[in-house]
């Protein structure tokens, strides 16, 4: 018994493509969306989203995104939707004449969204957007009796244009063309038909600007948010829906034209260009330099230090944003002035990136800072992070950050608040409600690991925030708790990244209260090097404990100084030091 | 057919009828309950809507007995939260004018009813105006989302946009403010890379450019003279620090403020030396009703931001002559907040001229962002100054506006959370008491807790403010922005 044609065979192939691309090599795309909205599991967040034309696919489309926490769960949902979208573009085809020979084509419109998906600022509303219209486009090429198709477009239209936007135009473009190859509605109709839609095309978006909604007209035509930023045109969009209409066409066209005898050549053809078009596609769409800024983004945010370092060691990381989520990781763990220079370094913005009105940087920055001890900081870069996001979402990831920022300063009654909207949602209400149950007992705050010890980092000095003294910020914070190792290695790594070698042996000896077995690596060279360049004593010896290894090493190093890139010391200070700009 | 139906109808009633269960109380408390919203012993005007509310405790049910004058009762029981229906409620607060109601909630946990001591809801037959208009904003830092400036009738629970910043992308409207809470004559800001001061002269609208080669900024804290020709202006250069210990956040401060006051009919700003003084800053004007004061807030210069908390404002005064458009030579000091090393600002008369309500803080203007600011009432007859400490609490009370009365004001708290500013209305009669504020009431008593703005500058109207918000934005899209004329100098 056959259970699954070719074509269909073809389809779940083309679906578990898209499956394995999402789930293994552009996993953390998934998990950068997700972050960047709160879905809520209450009528008023329904109710918001169904305000404004296209809302409705915006809330469908979040409602799916939130479950990219798991990114094999969201590729898995982006394939079913992908692969729904075809067949469906495959079934309206079929209807209006065409050939399976041509099914290869009926992949484009999947194909080429699954590439607007590689850009992270494309929304999924968007493909709900898209199978919303060609479901309905579907609906009507099942309608047999003329007036019922006719009576179903036009009161399509308002349902349409307010669950989808203006992708709307889909359905009734597609009808007007559909009625005119069929021949079977009279002129004078199909001419009242095309007079309805326009004016309803019109009147639709008009009505809806001058009574509820205060955006430009433009964003209230669109509806839906394809893009993140939605006072762009999502022109891409555009294309990929009006193929919605012209395949179908083009394909029963084509199909009176070929020859039987040729089938075979064709299809191959077809496959041929389909695949290699779409390899190419694929790879030129996909940005993987900002998959692996993600891919450190999303690691440092679960608190997985050792898979940061472990992403480095495998590739030095080249962009600032990654390079600070290796500096957190690193201090972490522990390693940051052993290690630091081990891996490429940009200076003191790899450290704590300046503060830019966007959601993506004060996002990361602000985990530094928190891990760090400045709470208040953090707790300002999560809200400036949420508050910056174009689409006006809120971010579930800032939420949880405001949450424990108000946590550990006390301030319970506003962290109540955002873990009650946490509560709201499928996969943060365990978490939620552990924090709601933790805030109950200052015992269990002080006892956990991480707010209990953040709570003893706090500044108690009331200090401004100071983007170009950071150095200072730094001192005080270790000053008020000489136990936090990590204010003290980033006020120690500024200090090295800024070639601030006055400042880094008069922070040096603040140390002593961390008790370190050994002094780290790129102290020891750093201490080597200023003790080098300024003792004119040849009898005396360094004061502090430095290995004859490292000794020895800078030797080495001042010997091949006249070399552009002396090879071997790429991981050291000496290198940095004179190395880089 | 008509009659089946009607039997249909009048079986569902009793159905409902008699899911409703018989409160028989296995305890009752003499502690009155709990409530959220805190409505108990409030004053309310006899128009306001429903108070909505739930006992702040687990329960599975909660019954309330809302008695009104002449035995008229509303009786609700619910699972959640006690929700009134508003025609009910309104016509038990109209037939209750002047006197109070009388409401006994009880409340089911472990399938027995617990009956708490009844509390009262004080019912003024003094009116409030029509409603409120406030903006909505997040309580951020540098970065804004989506805000807008919403009116809301206070009958009900109708909430509507004014103008909202989706309109220009990437705007930020504020500053809001009306000549005597009339709807007709409105000021607000919109600011963004395209822009300006919508200035709505009796229903007709105007886009002001209000910066000047004079003045430091745009036309920034408003306040409507009463005649209507003018509007007082600061301007001020702004900046925003942030700080690092934990019981604050932001500071907002200048680092130079100036007042003009803005010739409506001859579209130019006016000021004199007194008000433009460098070595001053003069912020937060506001007139008084008889149009001929002009009261500020104004300090010593200090080094912005370095000397944040060093700098303190006193309230002021200098003369205003609203038939030629000229100052007083004299500037009055009416409260020395200096002198107890504190701060004023917002300075409100009331529309009868007989107080003014200022916030008090320990340094600065920018009272929101200051735990301890709370209002303060002067007698403008006796010069008497009081806390009004009926309405304080220990968190943050800032904004205030007067209802057109001047027998209710409205202000924003933070006493809820700490963060999120509510709008609270209290009544307050000629001999300056002031009955218990209540909280703005809404539809269900999770709207606050799930809202994710502050109600920022609570402001009554005396009516529904009409404007067209797409006449503003062709306005703006279209740059028909006037500029306003060269600063007059007295």
């Amino acid at each position: 018994m056959k259970i699954f044609s070719v074509n269909t065979l073809l389809s779940l192939g083309f679906g578990l493509i898209v499956f394995v691309f999402f789930a293994f090599f552009y996993r953390f795309h998934l998990n950068y969306q997700e972050q960047y909205q709160l879905f809520l599991f209450s009528a008023d967040y329904f109710l918001k989203f169904m305000e404004k034309p296209g809302g409705f696919s915006d809330y469908v489309g979040n409602f799916f995104t939130q479950f990219s926490f798991y990114s094999w769960v969201g590729a898995s949902i982006i394939a079913v939707s992908l692969t729904l979208l075809q067949r469906a573009v495959w079934l309206i085809s079929r209807k209006s004449g065409a050939n399976s020979l041509f099914y290869p084509i009926t992949f484009i419109p999947s194909l080429l969204y699954w590439g607007l998906l590689c850009d992270e600022n494309y929304l999924f509303g968007g493909v709900m957007v898209m199978l919303l219209v060609a479901v309905s486009v579907c609906i009507y090429t099942l309608i047999d009796s003329i007036p019922a198709r006719i009576s179903f477009v036009v009161l399509s239209i308002p349902v349409l244009y307010w669950l989808a936007g203006g992708a709307f135009l889909v359905l009734p473009i597609f009808a007007f063309v559909s009625e005119i190859l069929k021949r079977q509605v009279k002129w004078t109709y199909l001419a009242i038909f095309a007079l309805v839609v326009a004016i309803l095309s019109v009147a639709l978006p008009v009505i809806s600007k001058t009574y509820f909604l205060q955006y430009p007209l433009r964003q209230v035509w669109i509806g839906a948010n394809f893009f993140r930023f939605p006072v762009n045109l999502p022109f891409n969009v555009g294309v990929i829906a009006l193929l919605i209409i012209f395949i179908p066409f083009t394909l029963r066209f084509l199909s009176g034209q070929v020859k039987t005898q040729k089938t075979t050549i064709l299809l191959g053809l077809q496959w041929l260009v389909l695949l290699s078009g779409g390899v190419f596609f694929i790879s030129s769409a996909a940005d993987m330099a900002k998959e692996e800024v993600m891919a450190y983004d999303f690691n440092v945010r679960m608190r997985k230090w050792s898979r940061v370092i472990a992403l480095a060691d495998k590739k030095s990381p080249a962009s600032p944003l990654s390079v600070t989520c290796l500096n957190l990781a690193l201090a972490k763990e522990g390693l940051l002035a052993e290690r630091m220079f081990s891996y490429y370094q940009n200076g003191v913005g790899g450290l704590l990136p300046d503060f830019t009105r966007d959601y993506t940087i004060p996002m990361i920055t602000g985990e530094v800072y928190y891990h760090l001890g400045f709470v208040n900081t953090a707790q300002r870069y999560a809200f400036e992070a949420m508050e910056a996001l174009p689409d006006y979402q809120k971010s579930v990831r800032a939420v949880m950050r405001l949450a424990e920022t108000n946590l550990i300063n006390g301030n319970y009654a506003v962290a109540e608040k955002y873990l009650s909207l946490l509560q709201k949602t499928f996969y943060y209400r365990a978490w939620a409600n552990n924090a709601l149950q933790t805030m109950k007992d200052e015992n269990l705050i002080a006892q956990h690991p991480e707010w209990g010890w953040l709570r003893q980092c706090r500044s108690k000095e009331d200090f401004l925030f100071s983007e170009g003294e950071k150095d200072m910020m730094l001192g005080v914070l270790f000053r008020q708790n000489q136990e936090n190792r990590l204010a003290y290695e980033y006020l120690m790594a500024y200090t090295l990244l800024n070639k601030d070698l006055k400042h880094f042996l008069q922070y040096f000896p603040l140390g002593e209260s961390l008790n370190y077995r050994a002094i780290p690596k790129s102290y020891q060279e750093a201490l080597i090097y200023v003790w080098v360049n300024t003792n004119n004593d040849p009898t005396k010896d360094i004061p502090y404990p430095v290995s004859n290894a490292t000794k020895q090493r800078l030797q080495a190093f001042q010997r091949s100084a006249g070399a552009t890139q002396p090879n071997g010391f790429s991981d050291s200070y000496w290198h940095y030091f004179y190395f880089r700009k | 057919m008509n009659r089946y139906f009607i039997v249909v109808i009048v079986f569902l009633l009793l159905s409902f009828q008699a899911c409703r269960e018989t409160v028989a109380p296995k305890e009752v408390r003499k502690e009155k309950p709990a409530i959220f919203p805190d409505y108990v012993d409030v004053t309310v005007p006899a128009t306001i809507a429903p108070l909505n509310f739930k006992v702040q405790d687990e329960y599975s049910a909660i019954d309330a007995v809302i008695e009104g004058r002449n035995q008229e009762v509303i009786h609700i029981q619910d699972k959640k939260e006690i929700c009134i229906p508003e025609n009910k409620w309104a016509q038990l607060l109209a037939n209750s004018k002047g006197d109070s109601l009388r409401i006994t909630v009880s409340i089911k946990k472990q399938g027995n009813w617990i009956r708490f001591a009844p509390f009262a809801v004080h019912v003024s037959d003094v009116p409030i105006d029509y409603g409120l208009v406030y903006r909505l904003i997040a309580p951020g830092y540098e970065v804004y989302s989506k805000m807008g400036i919403y009116q809301r009738n206070l009958s009900s629970f109708d909430q509507s946009p004014i103008v909202e910043n989706t309109l220009i992308p990437g705007s930020c409207v504020n500053c809001h403010s009306f000549r005597l809470s009339d709807p007709k004559n409105m000021n607000l800001h919109i600011r963004g890379k395209k822009g300006g001061t919508v200035l709505m002269t009796d229903g007709k609208i105007n886009l002001l450019n209000t910066k000047t080669d004079e003045t430091i900024s745009n036309f920034i804290y408003p306040f409507w003279h009463p005649s209507g020709n003018y509007v007082a202006y600061s301007v001020n250069n702004i900046h925003q620090v942030f700080h690092a210990a934990k019981t604050k956040r932001v500071e907002v401060v200048d680092g130079a403020s100036d007042i003009v006051v803005y010739d409506i009919k001859n579209n130019q700003p006016i000021s004199c030396a007194e008000l433009m003084n460098d070595s001053i800053f003069e912020t937060f004007p506001s007139f008084s009703p008889d149009g001929r004061s002009l009261y500020f807030c104004s300090a010593a210069h200090r080094e912005m931001p370095q000397e944040f908390n060093k700098v303190q404002y006193n309230l002021c005064r200098i003369a205003f002559n609203p038939e030629n458009g000229t100052f007083g030579g004299q500037i009055d000091t009416l409260f020395n907040a200096t002198a107890i090393n504190k701060s004023v600002t917002f300075p409100r008369p009331s529309p009868d001229g007989r107080y003014l309500m200022f916030t008090l803080i320990d340094y600065g203007n920018f009272s929101i962002w200051h735990k301890e600011a709370d209002l303060y009432l002067l007698d403008l007859q006796t010069g008497l100054c009081r806390s009004m400490d009926e309405a304080n609490s220990r968190d943050t009370e800032s904004y205030h506006s007067w209802s057109s009365n001047s027998r209710w004001f409205v202000f924003s708290s933070r006493r809820i959370d700490g963060l999120y500013t509510r709008p609270f209305i209290a009544s307050i009669d000629e001999k300056g008491n002031i009955g218990k504020p209540f909280l703005l009431p809404q539809a269900n008593t999770g709207f606050y807790t799930n809202l994710m703005e502050s109600f920022n500058i609570p402001e009554f109207v005396t009516g529904k403010v009409e404007v067209d918000p797409n006449e503003i934005e062709k306005m703006i899209v279209g740059d028909k922005v006037s500029q306003v004329g060269k600063l007059k100098m007295q």
